[in-house]
């Protein structure tokens, strides 16, 4: 499989003055991301998610370790050609219009004026703001300051997508307009890695995710993967009486009630089929039983209370 | 050139929108126009026979004024002060351009984009400098052009002098960026541009200085500052000898020579050089 992103055992030591004392926000990571795939990155606070986003755009210097985009090493200037960025807290010129923003950057990304005219209005209006073409940045709102920072890492049709936070500051309604439009970029072929610390975001955006603690990958794999069913199980049944319940405890079974559902924990499937007959046996109706997922919050918050212990997930594809 | 073109219209930009630059061409505007229509001078076959100021009489004596030497005395006067004010108001419309650059979500945006950090910092660093150009061409161009209209005497030295009052615009401005590259702050930026033309401007007298200083290690510092530090109070006199031609005094010609151009000159590359090094280098 090609690789869009490479990242090969990057470490990051940042030193204060005279090197006295020194903190390292990466701790030889690993990360790969397909072609066309949508990678998001998580982690809690100082995990090191924007250290490797600013080593994968040149703002900082690895200490040890590779990183390349589109083959090219992050180190060379043209490997951002074909990269659009979406800093978080970015702060476009306020004394320019949408218009001017989008020429001077487009052009600093090497497009030609004629080029940057005829895409302009058609992503500005796919991303709703195009009645505010001419109207300057200083007037935006936090959420079309947004769509306006995502509209210039557009512009130059880059294969490779960098976000950070893009849904910050954006209603819900914009939030969903924003994940069918990088939806809709991953299927033309665009390679996104979206480092947001909103974990529904992530789970409705990416593909696969890394999560990083403490400078190094914690865990990576698909969503699908990484929140797939648990031994957990939920039952909808009728009548959910004392006297069934009492006739699943008299078998040892230990249960819990949670809106209107009856959720418990089954070794496997022959246990499973097991309460499926004892519930019928005691005269239940069933209209429900499925398997609970974890979600992608329960698995990010399991690993990071997990710091320290050494019970890091390896879901690697 | 794309990217160059673009980083001069985002400094031009933020100079129309910033109100101390307008400010900046209100108080030339203002100053050429009092100064078109103050000035009433009455020419007889080439001589000034006689002038109103502000429509009062200028008393003239017996004699009629050579109207050449009085526009070559009105034009030295004037490019003295505007080396200085030229200079000052260039460096204050400029000085902020690399630490604005540097500030949190604004490098981003730019480092970003395929662009080596070095042509990055010269793009920003040329932009400002034909700021300083446009404003410099305005204020003088305007006054050589009342003058003319005025006199009808064409001094070309007088425009030409902007030439040697935009290198010093130059070499201060490259010292501005490599305190800006450093700091990130453009107060300090601006401070110490300020102060390291008047320092210059003392050292002009380095060698009273050396001869009134007991410790000969202290002297030799004060002489390898002059070498190093560029030449401002030369450059000032420099522009004179450049506008007046052959009427300056010898000491202002003196400084029309080689020497106090080029290590002025290598100061200012040295600057860039050390700016554009530490700019590759810094982390954000």
């Amino acid at each position: 499989m090609t690789h869009a992103i490479e990242i090969s055992n990057l470490r990051k030591v940042y030193s204060s003055a005279f090197g006295r004392r020194t903190i390292t926000a990466l701790d030889g990571i690993d990360i790969h991301v397909g072609a066309g795939e949508v990678f998001g990155l998580l982690g809690p606070n100082g995990a090191g998610k924007t250290t490797t986003v600013k080593i994968l755009l040149g703002l900082t210097r690895a200490t040890a370790g590779t990183a390349s985009i589109n083959g090219k090493r992050v180190s060379d200037p043209e490997s951002r050609r074909q990269v659009g960025y979406l800093p978080e807290g970015h702060r476009f010129p306020g004394y320019l219009t949408a218009r001017e923003t989008l020429s001077i950057f487009g052009r600093m990304s090497g497009i030609d004026p004629a080029t940057l005219k005829s895409r302009m209005f058609p992503l500005l209006e796919r991303l709703g703001i195009a009645q505010w073409i001419d109207v300057k940045v200083k007037k935006f709102s936090k959420g079309m300051t947004q769509r306006l920072g995502l509209a210039s890492a557009l512009i130059h049709e880059p294969t490779v997508l960098l976000l950070d936070e893009p849904t910050d500051g954006v209603d819900p309604v914009g939030r969903r307009e924003i994940r069918d439009l990088l939806r809709e970029e991953a299927q033309k072929g665009r390679t996104i890695l979206v480092n947001s610390h909103l974990l529904s975001e992530i789970e409705l955006t990416c593909d696969r995710v890394a999560v990083l603690r403490h400078g190094k990958v914690a865990a990576t794999g698909r969503i699908d993967e990484l929140t797939r069913p648990s031994s957990y199980y939920k039952f909808a049944f009728t009548p959910m009486d004392e006297s069934t319940l009492n006739a699943l405890s008299a078998h040892g079974m230990s249960f819990e009630r949670s809106n209107g559902h009856l959720l418990t924990s089954v070794r496997d499937l022959e246990q499973l089929n097991l309460l499926i007959d004892r519930l019928r046996e005691s005269g239940a109706s069933l209209s429900e039983v499925s398997p609970v997922r974890a979600t992608l919050e329960d698995v990010f918050v399991d690993l990071v209370k997990a710091a320290g212990t050494g019970g890091d997930m390896e879901t690697r594809p | 050139m794309r990217v160059l073109w673009a980083n001069i219209e985002e400094v031009f930009r933020e100079a129309a929108a910033r109100w101390t630059l307008v400010a900046y061409f209100f108080l030339s505007s203002l100053f050429i126009f009092i100064f078109a229509s103050a000035v009433n001078l009455d020419v007889v076959d080439g001589a000034l026979a006689g002038a109103k100021l502000f429509g009062r009489e200028v008393q003239m004596g017996r004699s009629s004024v050579d109207l050449d030497k009085m526009v070559l005395g009105f034009e030295s006067g004037f490019s003295a002060f505007l080396y200085l004010v030229g200079t000052f108001l260039a460096i204050f419309a400029t000085a902020h351009l690399v630490p604005r650059l540097q500030e949190k979500g604004t490098i981003d945006l730019y480092l970003s984009r395929p662009i080596g950090r070095t042509f990055l910092l010269l793009s920003r660093y040329i932009s400002g400098l034909l700021l300083a150009a446009a404003n410099l061409v305005y204020l003088i161009g305007a006054i050589w052009l009342v003058v003319i209209w005025k006199t009808g005497v064409v001094h070309v030295r007088f425009p030409v002098g902007a030439l040697i009052i935009l290198f010093t615009i130059a070499v201060l401005l490259a010292f501005a960026f490599l305190v800006g590259v450093i700091t990130s702050s453009t107060a300090v930026s601006i401070m110490t541009t300020y102060g390291l033309f008047f320092l210059s401007a003392i050292l002009v007298n380095h060698e009273r200085i050396e001869a009134a200083i007991a410790s000969e290690w202290r002297a030799r510092t004060i002489h390898w500052l002059y070498l190093i530090f560029p030449k401002t109070a030369d450059m000032g006199q420099a522009v004179i000898a450049l506008v007046s031609g052959g009427e300056a005094p010898a000491r202002l010609s003196d400084s029309l020579t080689l020497a106090p151009f080029a290590t002025t000159a290598a100061f200012g590359l040295g600057c860039l050089i050390l700016a554009s090094l530490l700019f590759q280098r810094k982390e954000f």
